[in-house]
Parts: C-alpha cells; sequence; structure tokens
C-alpha cells in the first residue's frame, strides 16, 4: 500500500518537480536542454504508472490504466514538439499538465480531484501560455470548474465523507450534486451546446498541449469514477438523456466539420464527435458499451494525439496557414508524415486491422442495444467523420507538387520513431485486441455494475467475478458471471 | 489444423503479411527495387493458387460442406463475440480462386504497365492490401469478420482511386467514392447488429442466423444496401464512372472483376434467408433491372473506354442481381466468374487497342468505319433526344444526389458553422485561411529555423 503511495506520488512530484524547474529556469541545462529534461520526467512517469498497473488486479485498474496512458502520451509529445515549440515554458507547462492530470485520475478525495481538475486548466486560461485569445475556452473551463466547485461543495456541506469510495451509492447531495456533476461533464467534454470552445481552444491556442488537455478526457473519466458509483439510481434514470445528447454532439460536430476548413479546427470537431462517442458509450449501460467506449477512449487519445501532432509539424514545415479549401500536395515533400496522418485518421474512424474497430463494433452493439434507434446516429456520425478525415487528408496531402519548394521535408528521425510506435500501437492492437478488451472488460464491468446495485448499500463491494482464461486456440475467453460480493 | 486447413490460412494472410513486411520496411527507409517487388508478388500468388487446390480437393473429394478453420475469438465481451473463422466452401472457393488467379495475373500486367511509374510501389502496397481484404471477405465464416475484409476492399478502392495524386479530379473523385461507400456500409453494420441482437451470432459457418419474417426481411434490405453501394447499383451507380480515373490495372481487378461482384457475394451468402421474404427478393430484382437498364443506355453515350466498360460491367451485375433475386444462386455464380475474366480482359486490353485502331485507322487513311444500326431508332424522335440527355448526364443520378443529399448536408453544415460564430470575432488564425496560400518560399529555412 505504502508501496503504491510512494510509486504515484513518484508518478505526479516528478513532473511537477521538473515542470518548477524548468519554468524557473533554474540550472543552465534545465534552460538549454527542456525536451531532455521533459523526456526524463515523462519517463519516470511512465515507469512509476506502470508498476503501479501491474499490481493491481483486472477490473480494479481503470485508473492506473489511465495513468500510463497519458504519461505514455505525454512522453511522445515531449518528442513529437517541433524544435520552435520546444521552450522551457512549454515543457514546464506540459509536465504541469502531466501531474495535474494523473493527480485527477489517481486520488479519492473529492477536494484533490477538484483542485487537480483546476489546476489542470490553468494553461489554458493564460494567453501567455496555451491559452487561446477567444474568450470561449476561458468560459468553457471556468464553467465546468465553478461546477465541480459547487458540487463538490454541497457534498461537504451534506456532512460526511469526501472519500470517493466511502461515497459510493449514496447520492450525496442529490438531484442537485448529480446535475452539477453533468454540467461539469458537458462543459469540460464540450458537448452540445457547450462544444465551440474545444475548437476555439485548438484554434487559436498551442496545438500539442491544447491536444493533451483534451485527451485527458476529464469528462468521461468524471463519469465513470464519480458520477455512476456515487449516484447510479439517478444514472439509471436520467443517463438516456445524457447518451442522447452525446450522441447528438457526435453527429452534430461531424457535420459541422464536413465544410470547416481549417485543419485545426476540423481536427478538433472529429475529436469532439468521437469522444462524445466515448461517452455514449459508457452511458448506455451494456458491457459491450462501456467497454467498447474504453478502448475506444485508448484509441482516441492515441490517434488525434498523432493528428494534431503531424498538422503542428506541417505548420512548422509549410507555413501556419494550411488549409483545406484545396489541394496541397505536401505528400510530394512529407510522404511519411502523410503515411501517418492517414493511418491515425483512419484509425480513428475504425479502419479494420486497428484497434478502433474492435473499439467502433463494441461501440455501435452497446449503444444500439440500449437506443436501438438513436444508437444508429453513431454509425452514422463515424461515416461522416471517415469522410472528413479523408478530406483532410487528401487537401493536405495529395494535389500538385508546389514548386519552388525543394527541401524534403519528411518527418525527423526523432519524430518517426514516436510516430511508428503510436501507429504500430493501434495497428497490433487492432490484430490482437485481446489483451486490451479484456482488460477493459473486466473494468467495464466494475462500472456497468455500478448501474445494477441499488442506493444506500455502501458496504457492498462490486467486485466482478469475471475472469479471463486463455483458450485452447490461444484466444481469451470470458468464464463466469458478473455477480455482486459481499 | 490439418493440411488443407493450413492452406487456406496460407492463401488468405499471405497477401497481408507481404504489405506489412513491405510497409515496415518503407517507413523504415527501405524501397525495394521494382524487381523485387514483382518476384515477391509473383511468388507469393503463383503459391496461393498452388495452395487452393487442396483445399478444392478436399471439397470434391471428401463431400464435406466446408473446410472451415476455427481460431476462437477474436474478442468478447459479455455475450457478444466476434468469431475468428475462415471457412471455404462451393461459394466461397471460386470466389477466392478468382482472387488469386486475376490479382497475380494483375499482378504480373502491372510490372509491365507501371514500369518506372512513380507510384509503382505503393501500387503494388494497395494490391496486397487489397487482396488481402477481398481474400478475408470471401473465406470470413461471420458477417463480423467480412465487413473488416469488406472495409479494407473500400479503402484501396479509393486510395487507388487517388493514385494519380498530382491531379485534381481523382483525388476528388476518390473522396466521393469514400463517401457513398461509408454511408452504404452503415447498411452492413446495421445488418450484423440485427443479427446478432435477434439471432445471438452473426456467423454463418453453422448455416445462416435463423431469422424469420419481418427479421430477415429486415436484415436482407440493410445488406442490400451496402451490396448495392459496392456493386454501384442504382442508386449508387454515379461512382463507377469516376472510379476510372485510377491507372488500368486496379480499374480491371476492382471494377471488371473482384471488387464490383463483393455486393452479390454478399447476398448469394444470404441467399437462403434472402428466398424468405418476397419483398427483399423483389428489392433485388428492381434494383438489378434499374441498373442494367440504365448501364447499358449510359454506356451508349459514353465518350471514353474505360467508362463503356464500366458501364457494361454494371449492366452485367445489375443481371447478376435480378439472377439472385429470382434464387438462380448458381446460375449467378457462373455468370460472376465469366464476367469477371472476360471484362479483366477487356480493361487490361483497352489502352493497347485504342492504339491498335489508331494504327488501323491511320493504315487506311483515316477512314473511320461504318457504325451499325441502333434499337434506339425505334423510338420517337423526341424520346431519343430525351434518351440522350439522360443518358449523357448518367441518368442524373449524380445530380439527384448532390440536390437532396450532400447540398441540404452542406447547407446544414453551414447553418452549424454560423451558429457556432455567434457572438464571436473571427480568431486571429481564421482571418487568413480562405485567401493566404502555403507559403512555398518560408520552409527553405524552416529547417533551420525550428523543425
Amino acid at each position: 500500500m505504502a508501496g503504491g503511495a510512494i510509486l504515484t506520488a513518484v508518478a505526479i512530484g516528478v513532473p511537477w518537480f521538473a515542470a518548477v524547474t524548468l519554468v524557473a529556469g533554474v540550472t543552465a541545462v534545465t534552460r538549454s536542454q527542456p525536451r531532455v529534461i521533459g523526456f526524463a520526467a515523462a519517463l519516470i512517469s511512465v515507469v512509476a504508472s506502470l508498476f503501479l498497473l501491474r499490481a493491481v488486479p483486472a477490473g480494479e485498474s481503470l485508473k492506473e490504466a489511465l495513468m500510463v496512458l497519458f504519461s505514455c502520451l505525454t512522453l511522445g509529445a515531449t518528442l513529437m514538439l517541433p524544435r520552435r515549440d520546444c521552450t522551457s515554458g512549454t515543457i514546464g507547462g506540459i509536465l504541469f499538465l502531466l501531474g495535474s492530470t494523473l493527480l485527477a485520475y489517481s486520488t479519492d478525495d473529492l477536494r484533490i480531484l477538484l483542485a487537480a481538475w483546476i489546476v489542470s486548466a490553468v494553461p489554458f486560461v493564460r494567453e501567455q501560455w496555451f491559452g487561446a485569445a477567444t474568450w470561449r475556452p476561458r468560459l468553457g473551463l471556468l464553467l465546468s470548474s465553478a461546477a465541480l466547485a459547487v458540487a463538490v461543495a454541497l457534498i461537504a456541506a451534506s456532512g460526511g465523507t469526501m472519500s470517493i469510495g466511502g461515497l459510493n451509492r449514496t447520492s450525496p447531495g442529490g438531484m442537485a450534486v448529480f446535475g452539477l456533476l453533468v454540467a461539469a461533464v458537458v462543459f469540460r467534454k464540450g458537448i452540445c451546446p457547450a462544444h465551440a470552445w474545444v475548437a476555439d481552444a485548438v484554434e487559436g491556442g498551442a496545438a500539442i498541449p491544447t491536444a493533451l488537455l483534451l485527451n485527458g478526457h476529464f469528462g468521461a473519466m468524471l463519469v465513470a469514477r464519480l458520477i455512476v458509483p456515487l449516484f447510479p439510481n439517478t444514472a439509471r434514470d436520467l443517463f438516456p438523456l445524457l447518451s442522447y445528447l452525446a450522441l447528438a454532439t457526435a453527429l452534430y460536430v461531424a457535420i459541422r466539420a464536413l465544410t470547416e476548413n481549417s485543419p485545426r479546427r476540423l481536427l478538433a470537431y472529429l475529436a469532439l464527435s468521437q469522444s462524445a462517442c466515448i461517452l455514449a458509450g459508457l452511458e448506455s449501460q451494456t458491457m459491450e458499451g462501456v467497454t467498447g467506449a474504453l478502448v475506444h477512449w485508448i484509441v482516441v487519445t492515441v490517434s488525434t494525439m498523432g493528428l494534431f501532432g503531424i498538422v503542428r509539424l506541417l505548420e512548422v514545415r509549410f507555413g501556419e496557414n494550411l488549409t483545406v479549401a484545396r489541394h496541397l500536395g505536401l505528400a510530394e515533400h512529407a510522404p511519411r508524415l502523410a503515411v501517418f496522418f492517414i493511418v491515425f485518421g483512419l484509425a480513428l474512424v475504425g479502419l479494420p486491422g486497428t484497434l478502433s474497430f474492435c473499439s467502433q463494433d463494441l461501440l455501435i452493439h452497446g449503444t444500439l442495444a440500449s437506443h436501438p434507434l438513436t444508437g444508429l446516429l453513431l454509425p452514422i456520425s463515424t461515416a461522416m467523420n471517415a469522410v472528413s478525415v479523408f478530406r483532410l487528408f487528401s487537401r493536405l496531402f495529395l494535389g500538385r507538387r508546389r514548386t519552388g519548394f525543394t527541401v524534403l521535408a519528411d518527418a525527423l528521425p526523432r519524430e518517426r520513431w514516436i510516430l511508428t510506435a503510436g501507429a504500430l500501437f493501434v495497428v497490433f492492437g487492432g490484430l490482437f485486441p485481446n489483451a486490451i478488451v479484456a482488460r477493459r472488460a473486466a473494468e467495464a464491468a466494475a462500472v456497468e455494475q455500478a448501474f445494477r446495485l441499488p442506493e444506500g448499500s455502501p458496504d457492498t463491494v462490486a467486485k466482478p467475478a469475471t475472469s479471463y482464461r486463455e483458450s485452447t486456440s490461444g484466444f481469451f475467453e470470458r468464464t463466469g458471471a458478473v455477480e455482486s460480493v459481499p | 489444423m490439418d493440411f488443407t486447413q493450413a492452406t487456406l490460412v496460407f492463401v488468405v494472410l499471405a497477401p497481408g503479411v507481404v504489405f506489412g513486411v513491405l510497409a515496415l520496411l518503407w517507413l523504415l527507409g527501405w524501397v525495394p527495387p521494382e524487381r523485387v517487388i514483382s518476384r515477391i508478388t509473383g511468388w507469393m500468388f503463383s503459391a496461393s493458387i498452388i495452395a487452393l487446390l487442396p483445399v478444392l480437393r478436399s471439397l470434391a473429394a471428401s463431400g464435406a460442406p466446408a473446410v472451415t478453420v476455427t481460431f476462437g475469438n477474436w474478442f468478447a465481451v459479455h455475450d457478444y463475440r466476434f468469431p475468428m473463422v475462415l471457412m471455404a466452401d462451393r461459394l466461397s472457393l471460386p470466389f477466392l480462386g478468382m482472387t488469386v488467379v486475376l490479382s497475380g495475373l494483375i499482378g504480373r500486367f502491372s510490372v509491365t504497365y507501371l514500369h518506372r511509374e512513380p507510384g509503382f510501389f505503393r501500387f503494388f502496397l494497395l494490391l496486397h492490401l487489397f487482396a488481402f481484404g477481398s481474400l478475408l471477405a470471401f473465406a470470413a465464416g461471420s458477417f463480423d469478420l467480412l465487413v473488416g475484409g469488406w472495409e479494407l476492399v473500400g479503402i484501396t478502392s479509393v486510395l487507388l482511386i487517388a493514385f494519380f495524386q498530382q491531379r485534381t479530379a481523382p483525388v476528388e473523385n476518390a473522396l466521393r467514392v469514400f463517401g457513398v461507400y461509408r454511408a452504404c456500409d452503415i447498411g452492413l453494420l446495421a445488418a450484423v447488429f440485427a443479427m446478432h441482437n435477434w439471432a445471438g451470432t452473426a456467423s454463418f459457418a453453422g448455416g445462416l442466423p435463423r431469422l424469420t419474417g419481418y427479421r430477415a426481411t429486415t436484415v436482407c434490405i440493410l445488406l442490400l444496401l451496402a451490396a448495392a453501394g459496392k456493386a454501384a447499383q442504382v442508386p449508387f451507380s454515379g461512382w463507377l464512372p469516376r472510379a476510372m480515373e485510377g491507372p488500368t490495372p486496379s480499374s480491371a481487378i476492382f471494377y471488371g472483376a473482384i471488387s464490383i461482384h463483393a455486393g452479390a457475394y454478399l447476398l448469394l451468402r444470404v441467399q437462403p434467408m434472402l428466398v424468405q421474404s418476397g419483398l427483399a427478393s423483389a428489392l433485388v430484382i428492381s434494383v438489378g433491372v434499374a441498373t442494367a437498364v440504365y448501364g447499358t443506355i449510359s454506356g451508349r453515350v459514353s465518350a471514353d473506354a474505360k467508362s463503356s466498360l464500366a458501364f457494361a460491367s454494371l449492366t452485367q451485375v445489375g443481371v447478376v442481381f435480378v439472377e439472385i433475386g429470382m434464387g438462380w444462386k448458381w446460375v449467378a455464380v457462373v455468370h460472376i466468374l465469366g464476367h469477371a475474366t472476360v471484362r479483366t480482359l477487356q480493361f487490361l486490353r483497352a489502352p493497347s487497342m485504342l492504339h491498335d485502331y489508331h494504327q488501323m485507322h491511320s493504315a487506311i487513311g483515316g477512314e473511320t468505319s461504318e457504325a451499325g444500326g441502333y434499337l434506339e431508332e425505334l423510338f420517337p424522335e423526341r424520346m431519343q433526344l430525351w434518351l440522350y440527355r439522360w443518358a449523357l448526364d448518367r441518368g442524373h443520378l449524380d445530380t439527384i444526389l448532390d440536390r437532396f443529399v450532400i447540398h441540404p448536408l452542406m447547407r446544414l453544415s453551414g447553418f452549424f458553422s454560423g451558429l457556432d460564430r455567434m457572438g464571436l470575432h473571427r480568431p486571429r488564425r481564421e482571418r487568413g485561411e480562405v485567401v493566404v496560400p502555403v507559403s512555398s518560399a518560408a520552409p527553405r529555412g524552416a529547417r533551420q529555423e525550428g523543425i
């Protein structure tokens, strides 16, 4: 137990310490080698998170898995940042975000969760750091933080513990707190009608750090870790509404993306649409849907990070005014970036042979099972997103070669290795999905089980009795049913 | 796994493995020379053809209904399973054979045809991926797995349409085709879900999921939507002439031989379910008749060889749909095999045939041969004119699609865009997006400044 606390402290504390060192510019090394410092700090977080993940059984490892995912993502970001962006301030901000996100994932205390939620948004509120010039991102982040703060205050006012585990199935604060938590999710996740701030943040802010902020998926985390366990009955009754809203968001932004000509905004809409699918899956209350959502979480995170990174690399090479209004023919100059882009893009929208094919398959089955008619919006929005991905790819990379540009500006070895690692992950994850799906299924069983348990039974622990054994054919098979044990 | 099963697995996986290895080597910085690619392709497809012989012998000698290889579940969650079953039965074996033979043939042809073409390596990479997708779709023992192969065929088709990426038209046409594919594939996804929901499985290795009544009709209609999209049947036929922008060998393999018949294979696979539903059968026949008539009339006004062949393909596939709707399963299978073979030959011969005609015309002093009579002459002149206009605009299918689907969707998107911008000054970055081109001078120093 103490070992776990130490590892958690290392995973969170090292990036924070490195961030402070970088921003303060304490030594010459921190000023001259920010990428090395950032890489080392993120690597330590990855290793610590991996040890944490190894120590917990399947079914109880959601937060540890998320910690590994986010620290790996940050590690990749430190490598992918173009030299122009790789300042002490940027790397420091990214590490600050890493520490805050891991704190939010790992904590069991509502007050600490609130603090991490607010702190993680700080770099994106300040225009001098990663913030956009427009007011909507600030308002979106402010409203989500305010909603969560009021909810936590109401829970505190109702007396009792502030531990998430201790509040399980007690509906603390009743409908008011439930509504505020849902509002926090809607604002932070960019669910319609509060979606516009995300595109503004991506458009006007720093691309890679903003992608990291979005890929923290705090809204989905709040649903899986807080709303469902604390308010199972209310969630069971009212989640269909939120699910419809998520599906409507997925479709709305998918349609919106069809005419968007700014690559960054278009990518933001794609990311929003696919993120809304995650929420729809979590709220489907089916094992397939919840598992699909958790797997899709990984896919969206890795793919969008790769896509935002590639767009930023293109901006650095070819100018910041990239447009989708005409064909730019960049594949001639950057063929490998083109291939990585189409792989990540199609992986985002369910290309067979990638992990998203499995996650989309599960998501579609889960949402159609819970909402047979509105569930159809999910494959429709995914089809539209696929068209937008291909449009973005074809306009950026295909078309007549740009005369006057003679330098081959393809991915540098540093960028190539990290993009290859990401591409291999989504491809091998798709070819051999069971290692990932089985673990997520065990975690999904806990989330799905929380819906089933009656409120007011705090001593009952929702523990999935599901286990996965390797069958004779080498594939995993599920044995036993999910049940509640005292 | 016995020898026959192993050969079936080899046939399906070999092109996928070749694709994966070549792609990885390219990412690591090695582009194999043309001779290496040509030899690997030749050996691989030759070995695949030989490997199919034991499967054929096993089905013929033992009288077994199918050679089946079960790998368990690819993944499983709760009651939902994704079965990993490969199967070669009397329906899929002809399609598997057609795929490996014609893909090998196209590979051999393309070695010469695309010699020193900048996209030589890319073409062969996509040919292998396409062969893998097709073989996976035809050898799938469940609709879940079939979807995987189906989608791979779609994406390779689109990437090959955009093969000549320097020109805008192929790239835009590829986007259009991709849109139609994805829209119609929703039917396949919904059908698979319906089978899981109603029958508990989408596997057909041990017989089709047992569905009757409105459930069978619903599934068949959803599958018809997917099949019509892939086979360019009315009302989705508009994409086929656009797809002719790709290189001739890819047009031959996709739209003369394999991809165009994948929709027919899907309907043949559910034929026992189809015969239970009068409504679905009638729809299949109607779509087939409409496409055959559309194809033959539009083909008559086509000015280029490849589009004419594409419309001829469309006509024949329409007739195949009619045969399937009528329940003539084996007539349809024989028709598909014959048509695919002849049409591939015609597509591959088209460029040299035009060259031959030009030579012949020059030799006889530029005189063109007298055209024969036309059946259209039997119609009144006004109707001939109307038909001519109708055919010239390809049945107005693209216009209808534009007017009633794409334009409203774009207008809706524009309306949403207006909503999103309410109360907001345009951000700094957007002010330049419409008019400012990508700088061609700035990047020269970009590497020094901070890539």
